[in-house]
């Protein structure tokens, strides 16, 4: 369960620790297109790390924090600001530095029309849609996607397997989901848009939290709204639907940066922890923060220490 | 900031956000119907339990610390808590404004009881009424006017707080405030809130002027 999610209760920021760096033997990913112009910024006087209102944003952003302290950055981590129609802005004014971001939804949210769902080609997208003044640095090979689940039972009772499937019963189901998620393109404008799909009604509830789940469990919605690096999934036996349109775009982690702090040390950083996490691990990482009821800095500065950035 | 007050002056006038489900007239009706049966509920348990410690004078401490809990307990991690005990329904709203409106209807109940003077209550006794003639045609009659301030109160902190029913998915005003938030749309937020600030002050108002007229022939 996501306690973080409640209100934003801004928790905060302890002091991380100093970890020491070694070079992983991963080769780097595709980098076609990633970032414009050289490294004209500075992260001489820190850099701030905001992170999203959900835990596996706040795991991201204690690991940039432990990777560049590393690199000798100075940090300040600001977690639980909210969701991307918040964060974002906040980077452009100057409160944030740094974002762990996603490529589908960050592509999604600076440019709604395009549709590509492939990482190389986002990439490329997302170079050309930045707003001025802000950066994707490379993306890592760690990815977390929009997905929607079903209970086993429900899947078994309207035989469902993939998203089409739920246009056959238009009217009939209920859905979960954020409250954003009522009008963003991954959520129910683009389910109707390519796969027919019309619920009975939409719930607004939390993003990948108690009360989404809670209710997916209970049987007060028949779909729920998750994320694929959620280990709840698994262990309840949920179904994922799959999506055979492409609808749900890759979703690797990509840094959002400020131009003004994205110096090469900073760079370097952030591309040796994504080319080392994977998306395993990742959802490892949030089980421990969700389940294990684990603070998300610490889960943070282990894993960094045990594979070799610390 | 102007910008934005303008596209507020806008939403609020606007015919298109006032029809449909999520039209303000809708959210509305919604928002007062939670309030009023909120209300509603906490007087059935807060009436008579303040005018029972008032009459007898007995367990008052108790009674009076144990309903301010309510007061004291964080309404959504009420909310939360019910939910995951019971699932989606309305009645973890309704468990959080119940315990926020039940103290403040205990405690004027209560006040409003003690305050009536020993000495008419003897002459009563004295006349030979029994204890629930006392209770209901002397100490009731003479204890409404605080009575009515307790409702009022309650009424009041129920209707802005009735908002956190959009947090479990449901309506009410405070669908615009939790959807604008996560949408960052400032003016429907704004909006919510605007909202709901009339609603709780146009119901102050109109209660205390009701009160009013029925204690008018009352003026000290």
């Amino acid at each position: 369960m996501n306690r973080r999610t409640l209100l934003g209760g801004l928790f905060a920021a302890a002091s991380v620790p100093a970890l020491a760096a070694c070079s992983s033997g991963i080769t780097s990913l595709d980098g076609s297109g990633t970032t414009s112009g050289g490294g004209s910024g500075s992260s001489k006087g820190g850099v701030t790390i905001g992170t999203a209102n959900f835990t596996e944003n706040q795991v991201l952003g204690y690991l940039y924090a432990a990777v560049l302290q590393q690199a000798g950055v100075k940090v300040k981590v600001r977690p639980n600001l909210g969701t991307r129609e918040i964060v974002i802005p906040a980077l452009k004014g100057g409160d944030i530095d740094l974002l762990p971001e996603y490529q589908g939804a960050l592509l999604n949210y600076l440019a709604p029309k395009d549709n590509s769902s492939e990482p190389g080609t986002m990439q490329n997208a997302l170079t050309l849609a930045m707003p001025s003044g802000l950066q994707v640095l490379p993306y890592g090979q760690a990815a977390d996607s929009d997905c929607f689940v079903v209970t086993r039972a429900t899947a078994r009772k309207y035989g469902l397997t993939t998203l089409a499937d739920l246009a056959k019963q238009n009217g009939k189901l209920v859905i979960g989901a954020a409250p954003e998620v009522k009008k963003r393109r991954v959520g129910a404008i683009g389910l109707k848009d390519v796969y027919g799909v019309e619920f009975k009604e939409f719930k607004s509830l939390d993003s990948d939290g108690p009360l989404v789940k809670g209710a997916l469990k209970k049987g007060d919605v028949d779909v729920a709204n998750l994320f694929t690096t959620d280990t709840d999934i698994a262990a309840n036996d949920w179904v994922v639907l799959t999506d055979p349109k492409n609808l749900i775009p890759s979703q690797h982690i990509v840094p959002l940066i400020a131009d003004r702090k994205a110096d090469d040390t900073v760079r370097k950083a952030l591309a040796k922890l994504g080319n080392v996490l994977t998306t395993e691990q990742l959802t490892q990482l949030n089980s421990q923060v969700d389940n294990d009821k684990k603070d998300p800095e610490d889960v943070a500065n282990a894993y960094a220490k045990q594979h070799g950035l610390a | 900031m102007f910008e934005l007050f303008k596209n507020l002056g806008k939403w609020l006038v606007s015919g298109s956000s006032w029809s449909g489900s999520d039209g303000i007239a809708h959210r509305l009706a919604e928002h007062l119907q939670y309030s009023l049966l909120a209300t509603l509920i906490a007087a059935a348990i807060g009436l008579p339990l303040g005018l029972l410690i008032g009459h007898t004078g007995k367990g008052a401490f108790l009674a009076i610390n144990l309903s301010s809990f309510g007061r004291a307990l964080p309404t959504v991690g009420l909310v939360v808590l019910v939910f995951l005990a019971g699932g989606l329904s309305m009645l973890p709203v309704y468990v959080a404004l119940v315990a926020l409106a039940v103290p403040a209807i205990v405690t004027n109940t209560y006040a409003g009881m003690t305050a009536v003077d020993p000495d008419v209550k003897d002459a009563a006794r004295g006349q030979g009424m029994r204890g629930h003639q006392i209770l209901f045609q002397v100490e009731l009659p003479l204890a409404l006017p605080l009575i009515m301030t307790g409702l009022r109160l309650a009424l009041i902190q129920v209707v802005a707080t009735a908002t956190i029913a959009a947090y479990v998915s449901f309506g009410g005003l405070g669908r615009y405030v939790f959807d604008g938030l996560a949408q960052r749309d400032l003016v429907q937020v704004l909006g919510g809130a605007v909202l709901v600030a009339v609603v709780a002050v146009a119901l102050d108002l109109l209660l205390s002027t009701l009160q009013r007229l029925l204690f008018r022939h009352r003026a000290a």
